[in-house]
């Protein structure tokens, strides 16, 4: 019985131990270094204008577009409900942060446009889907991140919010 | 409609917008205001606390029996390496170390250096409880001086030069460098944040600064952390020479700035 007993609390232990040192080995911390390493968009875009030489524009805007990827079922047009949850998460949209637009949302900034209203505006979805996925292939070096280009947004999730920017339910239109 | 019903609307709404202006009070408004509340409240203000701490420190003995007032005089105001004025023209090259240093990085390699401290004691943020104070208190003895500092050695040139590439940097999975929120965008507001504009406010003058919101006294590396830990971009560890390169671009660009130091700010 006793050696049964040491078994099990070694086995635990050692399944423990595993366990523990896993994500120490999977998960290496990211350094500065790293993370301060540009792509090409990003070099092109660090001058005090925030400006895209004018003879780069053309290569510059296609890489950009070619970078934007739609979600597997091809619906640009998701559940205006989700959207709204990732378009206030600071986590995740964090869209709150620099533009306004559900009136209770009181606390949103005014770097970006107002959103209030947007969906009356008759903007193309799927414009706005790709507005949201690379904004750099509208605006390039806009302060706007690209959220689809680095991964922080989904394109399920960009669908989302495409839905509560557009539909005539959400907040933003009501 | 009647006057009396348009008067009584023009007065409601009068108020209302008094009421939110003074919500969203002018940011440097509600800086006096803070200000004002904590003098009153402790009679001293948290920061001048902490310059009495650094004070201290610089006064006594480390483990070789060596203070900073051994080399710099008592109040730094010794007649070989006196520390008045010093911070006014940092960061710089020091030849003993062969580096550009900022005021955080000097002050730890002086303690390494001569006092005889354990760099073991100075490391992470139990180092930083004693280097803070320090840092704040030398940097208050040139408190009245205006900032100059003119990169000339090679090195320094070279920092200058990193620092500025480093300011306009688009970096990271929010693709923000400082430039766009503290240049392009300065004075707009992230969420209900004002961002600032260190430039124009020549920000090296107030740093190191007390934060009323964190109740904290930071040194510029304590705000490059935390900015870049807002853009998602993993914080450069204390000391790095990304401290030293970016506050070599904004010193210059605080020239002329008379030195207020411990700032206070939100």
């Amino acid at each position: 019985m006793k050696r049964i007993l040491v078994g099990l609390v070694l086995t635990v232990t050692l399944f423990y131990l595993l366990y523990l040192s896993e994500p120490a080995s999977a998960g290496k911390k990211r350094t500065f270094e790293e993370d301060i390493k540009q792509d090409w968009a990003q070099k092109v875009c660090s001058n005090p204008e925030a400006k895209v030489p004018e003879e780069l524009l053309d290569r510059f805007l296609e890489e950009q577009r070619k970078l934007i990827k739609y979600p597997e079922s091809g619906n640009i047009y998701g559940d205006w409900k989700r959207g709204e949850k990732l378009f206030s998460n600071p986590k995740k949209g964090n869209c709150y942060a620099c533009h306004c637009g559900d009136p209770k949302e009181l606390a949103c900034g005014n770097i970006g446009p107002n959103l209030r209203g947007y969906g009356k505006k008759k903007k193309d979805p799927e414009y706005t889907y790709r507005k949201i996925y690379n904004s750099w292939a509208y605006v390039p070096c806009s302060v706007m991140y690209r959220a689809g280009v680095h991964g922080r947004l989904t394109p399920e999730e960009i669908a989302d919010i495409v839905a509560y920017l557009h539909s005539e339910e959400s907040p933003i239109n009501k | 409609m009647s006057i009396k019903y348009f008067l009584l609307f023009m007065l409601t709404s009068g108020i209302l917008a008094f009421s939110f202006a003074g919500d969203r009070l002018d940011p440097a408004e509600e800086v006096k205001k803070q200000k004002k509340l904590l003098l009153e409240m402790m009679g001293i203000l948290p920061g001048d606390v902490i310059v009495e701490e650094g004070k201290e420190i610089f006064h006594k003995e480390g483990p070789n029996g060596k203070s900073c007032a051994s080399c710099h005089g008592k109040d730094g105001k010794g007649e070989k390496l006196p520390l008045v004025g010093a911070y006014a023209t940092m960061p710089k090259y020091y030849k003993d170390i062969d580096m550009v240093a900022d005021l955080d990085l000097r002050v730890k390699s002086c303690m390494e250096k001569y006092t005889g401290y354990d760099p073991e004691e100075l490391k992470g943020k139990k180092g930083r409880k004693i280097i803070v104070p320090l840092a704040t208190y030398v940097a208050s003895l040139s408190n009245g001086m205006k900032f100059n500092v003119q990169p000339r050695h090679p090195k320094e040139k070279e920092m200058y030069k990193k620092g500025e590439e480093l300011w306009y940097a688009r970096v990271g999975k929010m693709d923000f460098s400082c430039a766009m929120c503290h240049d392009k965008y300065g004075g707009y507001r992230i969420r209900l944040q004002t961002l600032a504009e260190p430039k124009k406010s020549k920000v090296m003058r107030y740093w190191p600064a007390y934060r009323y919101s964190k109740d904290k006294m930071w040194t510029m590396e304590d705000r490059i952390r935390g900015c870049y830990k807002q853009i998602r971009v993993t914080k450069p560890p204390f000391y790095h020479w990304a401290h030293v390169a970016l506050q070599m671009y904004m010193a210059v660009n605080s020239n002329g700035g008379v030195v207020e130091v411990p700032g206070f700010v939100r």
